[in-house]
């Protein structure tokens, strides 16, 4: 992998065109796999480096958090929930009708060097955001170099 | 509505529509429901809390702004992504009359949800018909 990092702006609207850009340059990045569930399934994911793990990240709007579950299994990770629609009494019609309703699952395989027994997960403002630390053995070591 | 297994629809660029804010924008999922005294909508933003929503309405022009929050990202390198994140816009010309002062909003879980009262003038009145 070549050397890139995001570096956000001071500037807000600097901030989101830089990250906008380098999302867009790991747009289905072919060096990262995910195994058999990969892109074009529910929900889309994101996966990112910080430093210490793999952090994944989806867009769940209108996910009740208790509703959603997250699973590791040693190298699988899966998140399922499903989403109810809202109505009520008194309706006349929808007008529109555009967010879908219903369950998901998906499953996303994660590099060996990833511990899902240590991951974290949170759900804010409808992103769950997973972490996934390094395992201590996948972690760099600096070699000690002997002279003679 | 029937439950079924959610399907994985791209999330939409806003086109045809200059903004003054350079970037990538996105159109979000609507759905508006009407009921006999209110309209209601419901707009999936995920990643916009109710800190960066902004609803206006003027000349019947209702217009929807998100604004995702870039510093979330701070410190992450991107290793594989399927979506990118931008701020949110659409804008509905209403047809109803609806009553401003009683506008209701509320976020939670990345949905804002709007309630429009209809005003008095529009809401269905019954007739009564005397027998002759």
């Amino acid at each position: 992998m070549a050397l890139s990092s995001f570096e956000p702006n001071p500037v807000p609207t600097g901030g989101l065109l830089s990250l906008q850009d380098a999302l867009e340059r790991f747009l289905r990045n072919p060096a990262f796999s995910l195994g058999v569930s990969g892109y074009g399934a529910y929900p889309p994911v994101n996966v990112f480096d910080d430093g210490d793990g793999l952090v994944v990240i989806a867009e769940l709007p209108g996910f009740e958090p208790s509703d959603v579950n997250v699973t590791g299994q040693n190298r699988t990770l899966t998140i399922t929930s499903r989403r109810k629609g809202e109505s009520g009494t008194g309706v006349v019609g929808f007008h529109r009708r555009e967010r879908a309703l219903g369950e998901f699952s998906r499953s996303i395989q994660l590099p060996d060097e990833f511990d899902l027994s240590r991951a974290a997960a949170r759900y804010e403002a409808g992103v769950l955001k997973i972490q996934v630390p390094r395992r201590e053995s996948a972690k760099p070591r600096q070699i000690g170099i002997q002279t003679a | 509505m029937v439950e079924q297994t959610l399907p994985n629809r791209e999330k939409q660029p806003l086109q045809g529509r200059e903004q003054t804010r350079p970037g990538r924008h996105f159109v979000p999922d609507v759905d508006i429901c009407e009921y006999e005294h209110e309209l209601r909508l419901w707009v999936d933003m995920p990643g916009v809390t109710e800190r960066n929503v902004a609803v206006t309405l003027k000349d019947g022009v209702l217009v929807i702004e998100g604004f995702v929050d870039p510093s979330l990202y701070a410190g992450l390198v991107p290793r594989y992504t399927e979506y990118n994140v931008g701020n949110f816009y659409r804008q509905f010309s209403l047809s109803e009359n609806v009553d401003e002062s009683r506008i209701g909003a509320k976020m939670r879980n990345g949905v804002l949800e709007l309630t429009l009262p209809k005003a008095e003038k529009a809401m269905p009145r019954r007739i009564n018909v005397a027998a002759a």
